[in-house]
């Protein structure tokens, strides 16, 4: 019952999704507004059945009911009831409808948002985000129908995934989609002011927070995804240069690029094209990232299923979008042209060209590791993988020099900075960075990457702080507040800066986590009888015994390991599960994370009758990866505080 | 030259889309086994129906075609059909021979399995610990393997053999080495 109406909606929906696109463009073309109102009721209902349709497909997983076969494929009776909420994105056919579903929200509200100040874009808005939505509901209704009935509905459905069971990918999907769609707002901006062929810098304006809010649903998704490999696949490591986790990397890079050189379009009125180029790029690289994971063009160890008559489709949908707008961009280029140039090479906006070429490159060099095996594979007849060696060897110089413009940004100034005084202010943070690279050595610190970043990361914190420093003492001349009121009073003045600055701390965080754990890790492989001890850096390990476990739809053999380590006693649990319905037995890895290191144990197979293999893993600063993002998150929340700040002079 | 970008951005996009037209058709799970064009690795395993033991060797000078399987296997019943036709359709040539390997099973699963479907009527190796699969770098099931008169590996396909695969992929090859 409630499949049906789920169905019948989403096929309104779709109906109306083409409304959407003809009666704005209809009202423009006669000059009637009256037609442009249709198409927003028409945005307004459609994300009104689409979510009477999610609720639809939801409630169908709560009754069990497995007579719909993707309830049958992703569901069972004993899975529990978190995981049945949120299987309705454990498969293709699911996620598809909650990208169009969110698609229709964030449609909505920007309708609703922009109407009175957009008068003039929001019907090519309203069009270009209906076409896109049209698209989805198409792949939706026709190529993977989540609403499909089985003739002979099985008793029990086939259970989700058991990699699927697991709170990190319960949550990296919905984030990582509000992402790829949250983007799909500034690109509907930036086409509709090609199209309009305004050369207003309005758009930037107005698409600032749903690029912040895109840009850190990205990240989050992205880093539950890294989670979830590192808590739930067991192999120590939680980024894997796979193609679907590039996929969504691609956007995210340059996304990051077009946050940062909107702000000089806002300032200095400059790099317009260029701003059109990211944001259409991010947006085309989402769609390429869902065209990824879903067509199954390249082999991954997502092997999700795949269908080439659905790729067929998607890559015929991303021709269309991807030529429209880049074609777009090329032909209406012209009347956008700026008169300003740079200035100087020492300027505000030199360090964001800068740090966007970086990023862009960091972007290029992924697309290219993603894509050579598919060349290879299609125009050889060879099979290639491109991994960690190549990225680590091209990744961590760029990602190593935009964490210099990082720390040399926030000191510059808009058009160009006196030499003297940019020498004065970068003292500081120099001395700290050398500081660091002289303790690092004296540590004993030998890999040249970790000593860089270790520098590198002190000399970006002391120049954020010096800034910092520097605004609060000005602010106190001026007004004789106390030290707190004065460092909360200019935080709370300029949240869009300061927001940013917290992401940057965030950043560095990550920055820490990476090189600590990529360059330091340590890794054992042991066989272990009942009783045996080992000694792993600071952590000695006793393997007591192992029992057997029983959960709601697996069953596990789990190890007892008692663990002691500097002040902490504890036993840890590592697991091999085996979920009903799944052959494949699962890994639960036991992981102790600490300030410093992460304690990482996995259980293997037996080797004899009483003796088992282990892997163990010290991962250091792991934990610094998840506490950076959520200062990242943090950072952005309070940047997004900010209102719009439309009567700002430009410089 | 001013125009230059503008050229350059339109052609990656159309090269990146033409790859991954091109890209369709490759299936991610074909990746191409080693083993091909390698002797086929030899050996003389128990029978399904527990009479004299299976050689590979005995089958020198014909076309072998090696079915590995199991009654645990649901893509193995949608291929069943068409080995059985297959081997109907095969049953007079002299050039040609099935077998089965029936793998990580139970001799009683296995038995159902064909009592359920039909039996081909070709012989049945049985393999429960996966002697003969691991050997020949089998990961799934189904996989089918065609070995030559020399016992030299020809093809591997992963994944059900379909209605017309012997006349579009095994006759050619045996085509050109008779």
């Amino acid at each position: 019952m409630w499949i049906e109406i789920a169905h019948f909606s989403t096929i309104i929906a779709l109906l109306l999704a083409l409304l959407q696109v003809a009666a704005p463009l209809v009202g423009v073309g006669l000059q009637r507004p009256v037609w442009i109102r249709v198409g927003r009721q028409a945005a307004f209902v459609i994300a009104a059945l689409l979510t009477l349709a999610t609720v639809g497909l939801t409630l169908s997983f709560l009754h069990h009911d497995f007579s719909v076969k993707y309830v049958a494929e992703h569901a069972s009776r004993s899975l529990p009831i978190f995981y049945l909420v949120t299987a309705l994105w454990g498969g293709h056919e699911g996620s598809l409808l909650f990208w169009a579903w969110l698609l229709a929200l964030f449609t909505a509200i920007a309708v609703w948002w922009h109407w009175s100040t957009h008068g003039r874009t929001i019907p090519w808005i309203l069009a270009i985000l209906g076409v896109v939505n049209s698209g989805f509901l198409v792949l939706v209704l026709f190529l993977s129908s989540p609403f499909e009935r089985l003739l002979q509905p099985p008793f029990d459905g086939r259970d989700l995934n058991p990699l699927l069971q697991d709170p990190g990918m319960v949550f990296h999907p919905p984030f990582l989609y509000m992402g790829y769609v949250g983007f799909a707002i500034p690109f509907a901006f930036a086409m509709a002011a090609l199209i309009n062929g305004r050369i207003s810098d309005e758009w930037i304006l107005a698409t600032r927070r749903w690029t912040l809010f895109s840009w850190a649903m990205l990240s989050t998704g992205i880093i539950f995804g890294a989670y979830w490999a590192y808590y739930e696949l067991g192999w120590g490591g939680y980024w894997a240069w796979d193609p679907v986790e590039n996929a969504s990397f691609m956007p995210w890079l340059i996304g990051t690029a077009f946050l940062h050189s909107v702000m000089v379009q806002e300032r200095r009125r400059m790099f317009k094209i260029w701003n059109l180029f990211l944001i259409i790029t991010t947006f085309a690289l989402s769609l390429l990232g869902t065209f990824l994971v879903r067509s199954g063009v390249l082999s991954s160890v997502h092997a999700f299923a795949s269908d080439p008559g659905r790729g067929v489709y998607i890559l015929m949908f991303m021709a269309v979008v991807l030529i429209f707008s880049f074609g777009l961009l090329v032909f209406r280029s012209d009347r956008l042209r700026t008169e300003v140039r740079l200035e100087s090479p020492f300027s505000m906006e030199a360090a964001f060209l800068f740090n966007n070429l970086f990023l862009v490159i960091a972007g290029v060099t992924v697309l290219l590791g993603t894509l050579y095996p598919l060349a290879v594979e299609t125009l050889g007849n060879s099979k290639v993988t491109v991994g960690a060696p190549y990225y680590n060897k091209v990744f961590i110089p760029i990602m190593l020099g935009t964490l210099l413009l990082m720390g040399v940004g926030p000191l510059l100034a808009w058009r160009g900075a006196d030499g003297a005084r940019l020498f004065e202010r970068l003292k500081k943070p120099l001395a700290a960075g050398l500081a660091g690279l002289v303790a690092c050595i004296f540590l004993g610190v030998n890999h040249p990457y970790g000593v860089a970043t270790v520098g590198l990361l002190l000399f970006v914190i002391f120049s954020h702080l010096t800034d910092v420093w520097g605004g609060v003492a000005r602010r106190r001349t001026n007004t004789g507040e106390s030290l707190p009121a004065a460092v909360f009073g200019l935080l709370i003045r300029n949240k869009r800066r300061y927001g940013g600055f917290m992401v940057h701390f965030g950043v560095l965080m990550m920055a820490a986590g990476f090189v600590g754990s990529g360059l330091f890790q340590e890794e054992k492989n042991l066989i272990l009888a009942q009783g045996d001890s080992v000694v792993i850096g600071r952590w000695r390990l006793t393997f007591e015994k192992l029992i057997e476990v029983k959960g709601s739809n697996w069953n596990a053999q789990e190890g007892i390991i008692q663990v002691d380590g500097p002040g902490v006693k504890m036993t840890m649990h590592p697991q091999k599960r085996v979920y009903e319905n799944h052959a494949m037995p699962t890994t639960e890895a036991a992981i102790f994370s600490g300030l410093r290191e992460d304690l990482y144990i996995v259980l293997g197979d037996a080797v004899t009758e009483n003796t088992w293999a282990f892997r163990i893993y010290r991962n250091p600063l792991v934990s610094w990866i998840w506490s950076g993002s959520m200062v990242m998150a943090m950072g952005v929340f309070f940047a997004l505080m900010q209102g719009r700040r439309l009567g700002k002079k430009t410089v | 030259m001013k125009n230059l970008w503008k050229v350059v951005l339109l052609s990656v996009v159309v090269i990146i889309l033409g790859l991954f037209a091109l890209g369709l058709g490759n299936d991610p799970r074909n990746i191409p086994s080693p083993l091909v064009g390698r002797p086929a690795s030899p050996f003389t395993a128990p029978a399904l129906d527990e009479g004299p033991p299976i050689t590979l060797e005995s089958f020198r000078g014909r076309w072998v075609l090696v079915n590995f399987w199991g009654s645990w296997c649901g893509s193995c019943v949608r291929e069943h059909a068409y080995l059985m036709e297959l081997a109907r359709m095969t049953a007079g040539r002299d050039d040609f021979i099935m077998i089965g390997v029936d793998f990580k099973d139970t001799r009683e699963g296995a038995r159902q399995f064909l009592a359920n479907l039909g039996d081909p009527g070709y012989r049945q190796v049985f393999d429960p610990e996966q002697k003969v699969a691991i050997d020949w770098g089998v990961y799934g099931a189904p996989e089918t393997y065609l070995v030559d008169p020399a016992g030299i590996i020809r093809h591997k396909h992963v994944g059900p053999l379909y209605p017309g695969w012997f006349e579009q992929v095994a006759l050619p090859l045996m085509g050109k080495k008779p």
